[in-house]
């Protein structure tokens, strides 16, 4: 039995605007093992973005219960969700979201800068990062100097270098071309295969389709898993 | 992580220097008023001291009043008394003082004419252009000799030597005084230079120049350890009981100091707080820049949030920002403030004498200022929702 890194149970998150109460989760429940491949697919507005911040531990539930890597995540204050996002979370983003004034290499040690670390030993390990994604040719390189692909590149291995539980990528390749896109799905393949949790979130079925385990999502709620 | 802040606030202010700078503006023209009002302050100060101090920090003279002097309470004798029942006197010299035309051949000017023993030229430290001081034996044989101020021998003799020469000394009569000796200028606020003086043995002034009977002023040196302030109020004592308050005019060089360093001392720490507020002016200005600041980078807080940055390091970062901002504009101060203070001391010919207290008030200050000032936006910072400060365009 390979044990869960992500428990969701019975997990809602509602918001109130105005008069109107949103539900955009309603009591959903998921488990995640360790190593799988997963992507959340839906419509826009469906709750997919909503799973995916309470799952990095960007948003807490309005009830329900979420683990991270066999940790309770209820009750958490502000500093200690921090935490986990630093040491158990890699985020990647469609709009990449680098810091425009930092080189690829200061963008990747971004997340290290939080975790009391030697000066050498961040720039070590963001060196080896970026080399994971092909990139040591462009350590020195300011984002508006890389091609989206390659700010992508940068991204990953931002999320990787703290060499986090679980990847935790939203719309990745959406502001990418077909090509493009697809390299950066082979490399998330590739991560899949060296052991990593990859949660990958799309409304690209196609994409969505080569994960090995599919979430569907609609108006808050779980409509069907698929284990391909 | 401190040198990663300061290195991320120098970025911070490239992105928007004219903003920073007119920020910065209002620091810095603080921190410099604040240090410039107050090196000035002390630099006034000291120049007044060191002018009064020409006059011999270390002395005290007395004047009776004018209907006390033919009371016989103020005579020759009174000197010995003061000695005895005043602690710390180590001489007092009488002397009488008036004015007379003083002429050589077709030259002639009004000078004080004081009449003293000639102890007098050693206890007040008398420097000689030309010959010395008068003996003993012309006191007491009441010899009509002279000893010139700078400025009388200046005009006197302006192309010869003036020893050895007879001046007149007109009063009621004209009568011819040898000039003994010269003084060397010594320049003093306060009329306590000697330059339009003659100097002429008190015994002769007394019984030859004018015929007077009592005292006009006493001279009196504090002895060596005892402080001059001390001493001048046990002697404003001592003369309150004999003669009343009224009886008499005490005046010293040192209270005079004193007293000049209190007023530019309270005159400067009232202006120092006025320029004050204007550093607080400033921490609005470096309030408004970083709220500015932390509006503009949104997105970037966003985004250190999602990759795990606490609230207490977002915090950090905004007031290492806003203290780099402040620290800066204090140095600039510090150096535009020495500046004004070179400059104007130099225009008023005074030594200059850095406050460095005021450098460390100053500085201080404007440190405070900008944990002050910058803790509102850094906490505003800090509190930011992640996810509507990652979706912030």
């Amino acid at each position: 039995m390979v044990e869960s890194v992500i428990r969701l149970q019975d997990v809602r998150r509602y918001y109130v605007m105005g008069e109107f109460v949103v539900k955009a989760l309603d009591g959903v429940t998921v488990d995640i093992k360790r190593g799988e491949f997963t992507s959340i697919m839906g419509p826009s507005g469906s709750g997919k973005s909503t799973m995916m911040n309470l799952i990095g531990c960007l948003d807490t539930p309005t009830s329900g219960l979420i683990d991270i890597d066999g940790e309770n995540t209820a009750g958490l204050n502000e500093t200690e969700l921090a935490y986990i996002r630093n040491r158990k979370v890699g985020f990647v983003f469609q709009q990449f979201n680098l810091l425009g004034k930092l080189t690829a290499l200061d963008n990747v040690i971004v997340p290290l800068l939080y975790g009391g670390m030697s000066v050498r030993e961040r720039k070590q390990k963001a060196m080896d990062a970026l080399e994971r994604v092909g990139l040591s040719d462009r350590l020195y390189h300011r984002p508006n100097e890389l091609s989206g692909g390659q700010k992508q590149r940068v991204a990953i291995a931002r999320a990787l270098v703290n060499n986090p539980t679980i990847l935790l990528a939203d719309e990745p390749t959406g502001a990418l071309d077909t090509k493009t896109g697809n390299q950066i799905m082979e490399l998330f393949e590739e991560l899949n295969s060296e052991g990593r949790t990859v949660i990958f979130v799309t409304h690209d079925r196609e994409l969505g389709m080569r994960c090995h385990r599919q979430i569907r999502i609609r108006d808050g709620r779980l409509e069907e898993q698929h284990a391909v | 992580m401190l040198f990663e802040n300061i290195k991320l606030a120098f970025s911070a202010m490239r992105g928007s220097k004219m903003r920073t700078a007119l920020s910065l503006l209002g620091i810095v023209i603080g921190v410099a008023s604040v240090v410039a009002i107050l090196t000035i302050g002390q630099s006034a100060s000291q120049s007044i001291t060191e002018s009064i101090a020409v006059g011999g920090l270390d002395m005290i003279t007395i004047y009776p009043s004018y209907g006390q002097r033919t009371t016989g309470t103020f005579t020759e004798e009174f000197s010995d008394m003061l000695i005895r029942d005043v602690e710390g006197l180590q001489t007092v010299l009488p002397q009488n003082n008036s004015s007379a035309r003083v002429r050589y051949g077709k030259e002639s000017m009004n000078a004080s004419v004081s009449g003293v023993l000639s102890d007098y030229g050693n206890v007040l430290n008398l420097e000689y252009a030309e010959g010395s001081f008068f003996s003993d034996m012309d006191n007491i044989n009441r010899r009509q000799v002279v000893v010139l101020g700078s400025s009388v021998a200046e005009t006197l003799f302006p192309e010869q030597e003036a020893l050895g020469q007879y001046v007149s000394l007109f009063r009621n009569q004209a009568k011819s005084y040898l000039v003994v000796g010269v003084l060397e200028a010594k320049d003093a606020t306060f009329n306590l230079s000697y330059d339009n003086t003659v100097f002429i043995p008190y015994n002769t002034y007394g019984q030859r120049f004018l015929r007077t009977s009592g005292v006009g002023a006493y001279v009196i040196k504090v002895m060596d350890g005892y402080d001059t302030i001390e001493v001048s109020d046990r002697v404003t004592e001592y003369l309150d009981d004999i003669v009343g308050t009224d009886g008499y005019n005490l005046f010293s060089p040192a209270s005079l100091a004193e007293m000049a360093n209190q007023i530019t001392g309270t005159f400067s720490a009232f202006l120092a707080a006025i320029a004050a507020i204007s550093l607080l002016v400033g921490g609005i200005g470096i309030m408004n820049i970083m709220l500015v600041s932390v509006a503009e980078r949104t997105k970037e807080i966003g985004i250190r949030k999602a990759l795990g940055a606490s609230p207490s390091v977002i915090r950090g970062q905004f007031i290492v920002e806003a203290l780099t901002l402040t620290i800066l504009g204090g140095l600039l101060g510090v150096a535009l403030g020495s500046l004004l203070s070179y400059a104007v001391t130099n225009l008023m010919d005074w030594s200059l004498h850095l406050s460095y207290a005021s450098f460390i008030l100053a500085m201080g200050f404007s440190m405070f200022v900008g944990v002050f000032f910058g803790w509102y936006p850094a906490m505003k910072a800090s509190r930011l929702d992640p996810i509507d400060a990652l979706n912030y365009e």
